[in-house]
């Protein structure tokens, strides 16, 4: 008992070990945003770089949100985000659904075709797309960026399809034979038993949508519309000749807009907890 | 298994009424948010859109000013602040594009050869306020046709910076106004040092970057014209190429591919002391906020018996959408955005501003810098080409670039000869009079554009027909 | 049955309403564009093959481009799935704190790419960057990196590595999914740590596997951002680093529709990657199918 004792100790400390040296590596550009954030403009490229400001401006922060209203524009990507985030896993997974469980004529070309729309790089279908939205009025308002989320995206689809198919086929046929319909096993069956791929897709479908910059650059020309992305955007462009590119400001920006992120992350990560107790270490 | 099979409907059908619940109100919201920024086409008080790229400040700024502005004119201007090159694509493709936008050199040829721009003439003619702007303002708004499509708002010329305190250190004298190339060769061998003694230098004399080599070429009086079609390596530009790759193989100046590439790093290098003149543009912001070093600013160094050609030059400028419903009210707009908008002052471009002095406000550490002798220069001299400092700014620059910036690249980083890059010249204009042919074979160039082109195809068609012959 | 067929349509409904709608009048557009000569905004006119053709005859850059665009695919996409499935392995685990770690492993693959550029120009820097400097420790005088024209690639392609944080969630989420009593009745038939990862784990994740290693393909063979952040140069339209050693493809396609304003020709070179891309995936598909194990799968 003893010695499995000390050789499951020093497994742990192994695998903080890996972990932690492993995980520093990771985080290098974290740190330094962080860290440059709170540089003055001269720290940001100072060479050698301070890990450690000898100077801590949290100023930078203050003026990130004294120069942009930086709480509008949260408001505004938390409008688009939160529809987008909520249409991306129902329709989704909806379209898994089908894709995963149900026979039909041309369910694998459908499908086939489903994902192949990924293969044709967006740089060519952006004017047609733009045109189309701005014939039906919605330029400079959120639908655009809202709107191909009702519809589902095919990397949530194909995402999803693949972790239904990973689900026992036993579970739907027990429900049929109940006399249930599909739309309930799809609700109280499938999704339940994908958790942790909902979780992923939620994840996934918000920080998609918060931190999209192209989407909110070519559809919203006003500026009290803007996204944080767009915002975090200001702070680099600048007029010819005049202005500089405050890159402690914008990093500390940046940081501002990673944090929702982190959070929900945080959170949502537990999901993937789930499960794992049953049988995992047992000392 | 079996169990959980069985108690499948034990799994409540959880929030589904709350889901929906919040998917219809966000939904409302959105609603609400997207009918708020409808705008009713109001026809009494014009209102011009102008797609700004300016930093938050900036737009803070703008802002406060304009109603001042409509005040005085009746004119509204709406601020649209997210520029990208798709965005203004996708505009103007969809005839929603704004009033008053950004145009650099290429981008406003070509749309205006697709009659996408305002030819300014047609609102500024007799306009007083013309007789404001520096003549070569007005020139290099110009494209092939004749027409007048951009106005810029910013100029600039090129310098050396230098870090003083290295120059006081060693005893060299502040370069001056007359210093030629060898002067600035000598002076960098002199500054040039390896402190430690291991074999590696620690402190550079000079750096300049690749996309500087045009200025030393015009300096050397090589023929860079506007519109230019074709490429031409010629013996004044060979001859700066040459000096140029001797001040790498003199180890007085860094291989280039360690210090090229995006980002600050020559000013890096200047601030750090790794080296110690730097070639930039002046006045250049970017640099002056970064910089903590005492720094002098002498011009360019001329070459040995020639006059100096000194520049001054803009790359990008203010245009006019061709489809504006108020092309009156945007002209009333880009003229006060460039002679009174507070963020474009001091404007180098209006004659009737004391632009130094500006700058010296804005800068005081600029002051006694040598800055006002080098801008002063620039205005003297208005030497090489008013237009582009940029050589390949032109119809055919894309074509050009793109099979010569790989040999420039190879060039500079040693691994061939001059001798190599010239030899493929011949080739490079065969394919950009192909290029240049298959533009004018497209059916939507504007007459006058067309015309034009198909005269400077001509020209360069038998120009490399003389070449080819003269070389057999 | 009938029935049960238009209970498949109304699932996937939603989706083809939004195909129709969304993106088969735009993929159509472009695939007509292809066959013209358009510039950015004007009427198009119709040049039939000659696009295509000049493209694969007359055209280096093409070439040079769809090479430099398969050698990262070749290292980026099995690189980032062997890792990315280790650190997976390494996070699916009841540690205290593996919450924390989770989020560090998968924070740097949503940071601003724009902002974080900066500090990659200088991690490469060849004079005072992180890595040279580290390597100077050892005595080795590292590369050029992004000035090199053999060593961008693999520079952007070390850089990609920080971006895998997507494709590890879904590895553990897949990793939720592997029942404990298949790990039991392993052990009981004494398999050691090894073998239950080749014959219970990966199996099991199989599915996610595929996904990953697709979507991989799609997204690396697409590699814009990166390429067009870091290896652009002073001189505008000069983008695709030393001697066009990291002119990816959708980079140069970017070129030619929005700088050189040949929608054309530009939508005759999303095509063709589109098509490279769906044999690739065909193919990857084909391979794979024996060794994916889908749980659900119906047997037909």
């Amino acid at each position: 008992m003893r010695t499995r004792r000390i050789s499951f100790l020093a497994r742990t400390t192994v695998q903080y070990l890996v972990l932690l040296i492993l995980g520093t590596a990771f985080m290098v550009p974290v740190i330094w945003m962080l860290s440059s954030s709170l540089h003055d403009v001269q720290g940001v490229f100072a060479l050698p770089f301070k890990w450690i400001p000898g100077i801590w401006h949290w100023e930078n922060y203050y003026r990130v949100v004294t120069l942009l209203p930086f709480g509008r524009y949260f408001v505004n990507t938390l409008i688009i985000t939160v529809p987008y985030m909520l249409f991306m896993v129902l329709s989704s997974s909806f379209a898994a659904y089908g894709f995963s469980r149900l026979r039909f004529p041309g369910r694998d070309k459908l499908f086939a075709l489903c994902v192949a729309t990924m293969m044709l790089p967006g740089q060519v279908t952006i004017i047609p797309l733009y045109i189309m939205y701005s014939k039906l009025g919605l330029v400079d308002t959120y639908w655009p960026l809202i709107i191909p989320a009702v519809f589902g995206s095919p990397f949530y689809i194909f995402l999803l399809r693949q972790f239904f198919l990973t689900i026992p086929r036993e579970l739907d046929e027990a429900a049929l034979i109940d006399g249930a319909s599909h739309l309930r096993i799809y609700w109280s069956v499938i999704l339940p038993q994908a958790r942790p791929a909902l979780a992923t897709v939620l994840i996934f479908s918000f920080i998609g949508s918060w931190n999209d910059f192209f989407g909110p650059l070519i559809y919203i020309n006003s500026p009290e519309k803007a996204t944080l992305t767009l915002g975090l955007n200001l702070m680099k462009t600048q007029i010819l000749g005049s202005g500089v590119v405050e890159w402690n400001t914008l990093m500390a920006a940046s940081v501002l807009v990673l944090i929702p992120n982190v959070v929900l992350f945080f959170l949502a990560q537990k999901q993937f907890m789930r499960g794992i107790n049953l049988g995992g270490i047992r000392g | 298994m079996a169990e959980r099979i069985r108690n499948w409907k034990i799994v409540k059908p959880n929030g589904i009424d709350s889901g929906v619940r919040i998917m219809l109100a966000s939904v409302l919201l959105v609603l609400l948010v997207s009918c708020g920024g409808k705008k009713g086409n109001d026809t009494e008080t014009p209102t011009v859109t102008f797609n700004c790229p300016a930093n938050a400040l900036q737009i803070k700024a703008l802002e406060k000013e304009i109603p001042a502005f409509t005040r005085k004119t009746g004119i509204v201007v709406k601020l649209n602040p997210f520029s990208g090159e798709e965005k203004l694509y996708a505009m103007l493709a969809a005839d929603q594009a704004p009033d008053i936008f950004y145009t650099n050199t290429v981008v406003r040829d070509k749309l205006a050869a697709e009659g996408y721009l305002l030819d300014l003439n047609t609102v500024g003619k007799g306009d007083p306020f013309l007789s404001r702007l520096r003549p070569a303002v007005i020139e290099r708004g110009k494209s092939i046709d004749g027409g007048w499509y951009s106005i810029s708002n910013w100029e600039f010329t090129c310098g050396v910076y230098y870090n003083r305190d290295v120059f006081d250190q060693l005893g060299i004298r502040y370069p001056d106004s007359l210093w030629t190339w060898n002067d600035m060769v000598e002076i960098a061998r002199r500054l040039t040092a390896d402190s430690d003694g291991d074999g590696r230098i620690d402190r550079y004399g000079v750096f300049i970057g690749s996309h500087f080599v045009e200025a030393f070429e015009l300096m050397n009086h090589a023929p860079i014209h506007p519109n230019t079609i074709l490429l031409d390596i010629a013996p004044e530009s060979r001859e700066v190429y040459r000096k140029y790759l001797e001040l790498v193989a003199n180890n007085i100046m860094p291989d280039l591919r360690r210090v090229q590439a995006m980002g600050m790093q020559a000013q890096q290098l200047l601030e750090s002391g790794r080296v110690a003149m730097l070639v930039e543009a002046v006045p250049n912001t970017n640099l002056l906020e970064y910089l903590t070093i005492d720094v002098g600013l002498a011009p360019l160094p001329r070459f040995d018996n020639k006059k100096p050609l000194y520049f001054r030059s803009g790359s990008g400028g203010l245009s006019i959408y061709a489809g504006t419903k108020h092309p009156r009210a945007a002209w009333q707009v880009l003229k006060w955005l460039i002679s009174d908008a507070d963020i474009y002052r001091p404007s180098p471009v209006l004659k009737d501003v004391d632009f130094v002095n500006g700058w010296f406000a804005k800068y005081p550490r600029l002051k006694g810098s040598g800055f006002e002798a080098v801008w002063k220069l620039s205005e003297r001299y208005n030497g090489g080409d008013p237009r582009y400092f940029v050589r390949f700014s032109s119809w055919t620059s894309h074509a050009i670039l793109e099979q010569f910036q790989p040999l420039l690249d190879q060039l500079w980083a040693g691994s061939i000869s001059l001798n190599d890059v010239l030899a493929e010249v011949p080739a490079i204009n065969k394919h950009v009079l192909d290029e240049l042919e298959s533009l004018l074979q497209s059916n939507n160039l504007e007459p006058a554009f067309a015309k034009a082109l198909r005269k400077e195809h001509e020209r360069a068609k038998k120009e490399v027909a003389d070449a080819s012959a003269a070389r057999r | 049955m009938i029935r049960r067929h238009f209970t498949g349509y109304g699932f996937v409904a939603p989706w083809i309403i939004g195909f129709i709608l969304l993106t088969a009048g735009p993929m159509l557009y472009s695939l007509y564009l292809s066959l013209t000569r358009a510039t950015l905004l004007s009427p198009p006119k119709w040049v039939g093959l000659n696009n295509y053709l000049h493209m694969v005859a007359d055209d280096p850059l093409f070439y040079t481009s769809l090479w430099n665009t398969v050698y990262f695919v070749a290292f980026s996409v099995p690189l980032g799935l062997l890792v990315s499935l280790i650190l997976a392995l390494l996070l699916h685990q009841r540690l205290k704190g593996i919450g924390v770690f989770r989020t560090v492993f998968f924070l740097p693959s949503i940071t601003n790419m724009v902002a974080v550029s900066v500090l990659w120009l200088w991690i490469f820097n060849p004079e005072f960057g992180l890595i040279n400097t580290l390597l100077d420790a050892f005595g080795i005088r590292g590369p050029l990196w992004l000035q090199s024209e053999s060593w961008a690639k693999p520079a952007l392609i070390i850089m990609s590595l920080w971006g895998i944080g997507g494709t590890m969630i879904i590895f553990l989420a897949a990793l939720q999914g592997v029942p404990q009593n298949l790990y039991e009745a392993a052990e009981l038939d004494g398999a050691g740590k090894i073998r239950k990862f080749w014959h219970v784990t990966l199996p099991m994740i199989s599915p996610a596997f595929v996904f990953n290693l697709i979507i991989g393909v799609i997204g690396s063979f697409q590699v814009f951002t990166q390429a067009f952040v870091m290896t652009g140069s002073a001189q505008p339209g000069s983008e695709g680093g030393p001697n066009n050693a990291t002119l990816f493809y959708v980079l140069y396609l970017y070129k030619k529709a929005f700088q050189e304003f040949r929608m054309g020709y530009a939508s005759a070179l999303a095509w063709v990657l589109f098509v490279i891309i769906l044999l690739c995936t065909v193919a990857l598909m084909k391979m794979s199918k024996s060794r994916v194990y889908y749980e659900g799968m119906d047997q037909k």
